[in-house]
């Protein structure tokens, strides 16, 4: 026991003597944290958007205005070439362009339904994917506001299709008196058509409408989500490396070979080393909580000892990887390597920006064998949604496995090794 | 013929050295490896001989320059795991990127409380379990069940339809559905909702009423029409990987010598500080277009990016970018002494910047505007708008003059400052 202690206090004035590292070890974490709560957002905004308005008319106007007020949208210019649209998306000056061809205001006014095209870039595809939703929402919106304005809101934006026809005579009378309140050409275009008298919005067609709840999540944070799960990365960053360093760098620098000499028993050592990397990672564990809570005030629902408990849980898993790596790496170079090699395969199958329901299902069998993808679940669940430990179960279950086999496995083969 | 002569005195010149000193043993134990060691055995002759013809032709500023890379290049063959890491990441990446990396989410389990039990519900229901995007279970259950069911992850959403909806379908202005989403992921429930609403729109239209929209609006998608994400990765791989090893391997080799004292060695020999630099920075130039080239080929094979642009001039740009990010890895070599503490820092400082802030995966648009400024000094940046343009735009230098002038400038800046604190460190 005295022997361990003694490994403890060396390793501690080592960490705490090495400035530089020090600096690392605190500091790091910190600039991480706001570096990636802020730079790791999937929402899309200010879309360069150029505007090619070859109809010039009012409304043509009101539709680009409409662009122009939100934040989606950053209108960067005018023009009425459309190859200089493409050549604008070659140099990356705009992502999209609206396109609005010359008469549409007058079509409009006729009830002809003119078309509006909207051209984007889709090298990213996702933006551009999210981009498509924004515009032709913000131009359905348009478009309803327009028939309630111009039409009268009896419509309300909803008509009845002409081919559910089976009224009854007082369904008609009411049709014919709302009809004089539909623009003419609507009639004209639906009496061309068929033959049919023009039913309102009548008893039997009222929509089914959307009452959205959104939990745990009200405001669709995105770093409500991303913070938890920042905290695991850097929860298995610190650890991994600084064991799987300080093991190497004895071997590096034949120090380990002295201690071997000396009474210390191999697990011991062992022990020893561990300990002060488990006491930095609950360190820094608080440091982030508390930078996570009181500034960007992510609500914690859950139960901190909870949190505590199965942080240890998992600080075997990334401890064991770190001594694991110090045996297979030979030099502090290939040891940073492998665990960076290890840390990026864990980020990426881990679900913490790419979401594990989205993979192609091989890949998704891949991610059970990620130690990284329970705990990240399992804390982002504690925090936003205060699961209690019957919920975590499954999750918490291979964690465990894991974090026991990788570290039983490590030590021993450390303990080969060793000898 | 004539590249088959050049083999040859290829190998005489490897098997000429490895007589020699050091290499020998390297070049033999590589050759176990099959072809890879010919290869290597190869590539090694090449640059012995060239050193051996060059300082014959009595220049010896090339010949001390090529000494130098060869004993680098040993230096990073006899490293089997770092390198064979450092060929596994980007391939890795590039399947992660290329298949895996989708925002868009599908088949979401959705829990149905149906209190209405009517025809109409039942219909809502068939709608929802006929789109592609939701897998719904009926929920028995009270309603106060849901939030267990939601942390026990069996359900992301949840639809509740009222006693009353089918009476409301047919007498008040509208009939209102209750959808309680999970909305933990906030990413996840925005397409959740969007879902919904598409779903609930279609039935609202298969039941006979329409939206009235007065216009038709087209979309016409550009130089990636099938919105495919490995298009767009597969290319911003190539500037992470270029990075990782011009920038990190590049510290780490200059601040290893200076923590074995093996520095202070190289400088009582007669090589200048700059041949040192050059020397060992040839080698990792070589390694990184290497590399480059295998995500290239896996990209346009593999994954069947388009290539639309001129390949010369992506050659020409990707040369300017790995200059940059040397310069940077050299800034950063002659400011630390210890191997830790270089990659740690280069870790800090270029790797993580350049995934997270530099437009690879996030766009740079919707970040904060201090964010946004300090993008401006990440070099990734500017290369992710020349390789992606070259590849899938077929942009010229005319339409990427903007990113070529800022990436040059950084170049010639970080250039200057790293040789001349590099120079004054290693004479002093």
């Amino acid at each position: 026991m005295r022997r361990i202690a003694h490994v403890i206090v060396k390793e501690f004035r080592q960490v705490l003597r090495d400035k530089p590292m020090l600096a690392i070890i605190f500091l790091v974490p910190i600039v991480q944290l706001f570096l990636l709560a802020f730079a790791i957002t999937t929402e899309v905004k200010h879309i360069k958007l150029q505007v090619v308005d070859l109809d010039r008319s009012s409304v043509s106007r009101e539709v680009v205005r409409t662009f122009a007020h939100t934040d989606r949208f950053n209108l960067v210019g005018y023009t009425t070439d459309l190859r200089e649209v493409r050549q604008k998306m070659r140099s990356w000056q705009t992502q999209m362009a609206l396109v609005i061809p010359p008469g549409f205001g007058g079509q409009l006014r006729r009830n002809l339904k003119p078309q509006l095209q909207v051209v984007i870039d889709g090298v990213d595809g996702n933006t551009a994917g999210v981009s498509m939703g924004y515009a032709r929402g913000i131009l359905t919106e348009f478009g309803v506001d327009y028939a309630k304005q111009h039409w009268g809101p009896a419509n309300l934006g909803v008509i009845p299709e002409q081919s559910a026809s089976q009224g009854s005579t007082a369904d008609l009378s009411v049709s014919q008196s709302s009809a004089s309140q539909l623009p003419p050409g609507q009639i004209v275009q639906q009496l061309t058509q068929r033959s049919v008298q023009f039913q309102p919005a009548s008893i039997q067609f009222r929509p089914a409408t959307m009452e959205e709840r959104m939990w745990y999540n009200p405001d669709l944070s995105t770093q409500q989500f991303m913070i938890p799960a920042i905290v695991v990365i850097l929860l298995t960053i610190l650890p991994m490396m600084l064991s799987a360093m300080s093991l190497v760098k004895e071997k590096e620098i034949g120090t380990l070979e002295q201690l071997m000499v000396t009474p210390l028993k191999r697990l011991e050592l062992l022990v020893g080393k561990l300990i002060p990397f488990l006491i930095l990672s609950y360190v820094e564990l608080s440091i982030v909580m508390t930078v996570a809570i009181l500034f960007f005030k992510i609500p914690m629902n859950g139960s901190y000892v909870l949190l505590a408990f199965l942080a240890l849980l998992y600080l075997f898993t990334t401890l064991g990887l770190g001594i694991f790596i110090s045996t297979v790496g030979r030099s502090q170079q290939q040891a940073m390597f492998i665990a960076w090699f290890f840390m990026v395969f864990m980020i990426m199958l881990g679900g913490f920006f790419i979401p594990i329901e989205n993979m192609p299902s091989a890949i998704q069998k891949l991610t059970y064998l990620n130690p990284m993808r329970y705990s990240i679940q399992i804390v982002r669940d504690i925090f936003q949604k205060g699961s209690s430990l019957r919920f975590l179960a499954k999750d918490v279950i291979p964690m465990a496995v894991f974090g026991f086999l990788i570290f039983t496995f490590s030590v021993v083969k450390f303990q080969k090794r060793v000898k | 013929m004539v590249e088959a002569r050049t083999f040859r005195v290829a190998l005489g010149a490897a098997n000429r050295t490895s007589g020699r000193a050091n290499g020998g043993t390297l070049a033999g134990r590589a050759s176990d490896r099959g072809l890879a060691g010919a290869a290597i055995r190869a590539f090694a002759g090449i640059l012995g001989s060239r050193a051996g013809n060059a300082s014959r032709a009595s220049n010896p500023t090339r010949g001390r320059i090529l000494a130098i890379a060869r004993k680098e290049f040993f230096h990073i063959i006899y490293d089997f795991r770092t390198l064979l890491i450092i060929f596994m990441m980007p391939v890795l990446q590039l399947i992660i990127f290329g298949y895996a990396l989708n925002m868009e989410i599908q088949r979401v389990d959705m829990a149905v409380v149906d209190f209405s039990r009517s025809t109409e519900s039942r219909k809502l229901v068939e709608e929802f379990s006929g789109s592609k995007f939701f897998r719904p279970f009926y929920y028995q259950e009270p309603v106060s069940g849901l939030d267990d069911l939601f942390k026990s992850r069996r359900a992301r959403a949840a639809m509740v339809i009222p006693a009353d909806f089918a009476p409301k379908l047919r007498a008040s202005p509208n009939a209102p559905v209750q959808f309680l989403i999970d909305a933990s992921d906030a990413n996840a429930a925005t397409f959740v909702r969007m879902y919904c609403t598409q779903v609930l729109f279609n039935y609202n239209e298969d039941r006979g009423i329409k939206t009235l929209i007065p216009f038709d609006v087209r979309t016409a998608i550009l130089f990636n029409p099938n919105l495919k994400s490995s298009y767009f990765f597969v290319p911003g791989i190539i500037a992470m990987i270029l990075v990782m090893i011009s920038c990190l391997l590049t510290s780490i080799t200059i601040t290893r010598e200076k923590e074995t004292g093996t520095m202070e060695q190289i400088l009582v020999s007669p090589v200048r500080p700059h041949e040192i630099i050059l020397g060992k920075v040839l080698p990792y130039v070589a390694l990184a277009f290497a590399d480059a080239s295998v995500v290239v080929f896996m990209g346009l094979v593999v994954f069947r990016v388009p290539f639309e642009g001129s390949f010369l001039l992506l050659v020409a740009l990707t040369t300017l970018y790995i200059i940059t990010a040397l310069s940077l890895g050299l800034t950063i070599s002659t400011r630390v002494r210890t191997q830790q503490v270089a990659m740690m820092f280069a870790q800090v400082a270029t790797v993580l910047p350049t995934i997270m802030l530099s437009g690879l995966v996030f766009p740079i648009a919707s970040m904060p505007k201090l964010l946004q400024y300090v993008t401006y000094i990440i070099p990734a940046r500017y290369y992710l708008l020349i390789v992606r343009g070259i590849f899938l735009k077929g942009s010229q230098l005319v339409h990427l003059l903007e990113p070529t002038l800022f990436l040059a400038v950084m170049a010639l800046v970080l250039l200057i400052t790293s040789v001349r604190r590099f120079s004054m460190n290693l004479e002093r």
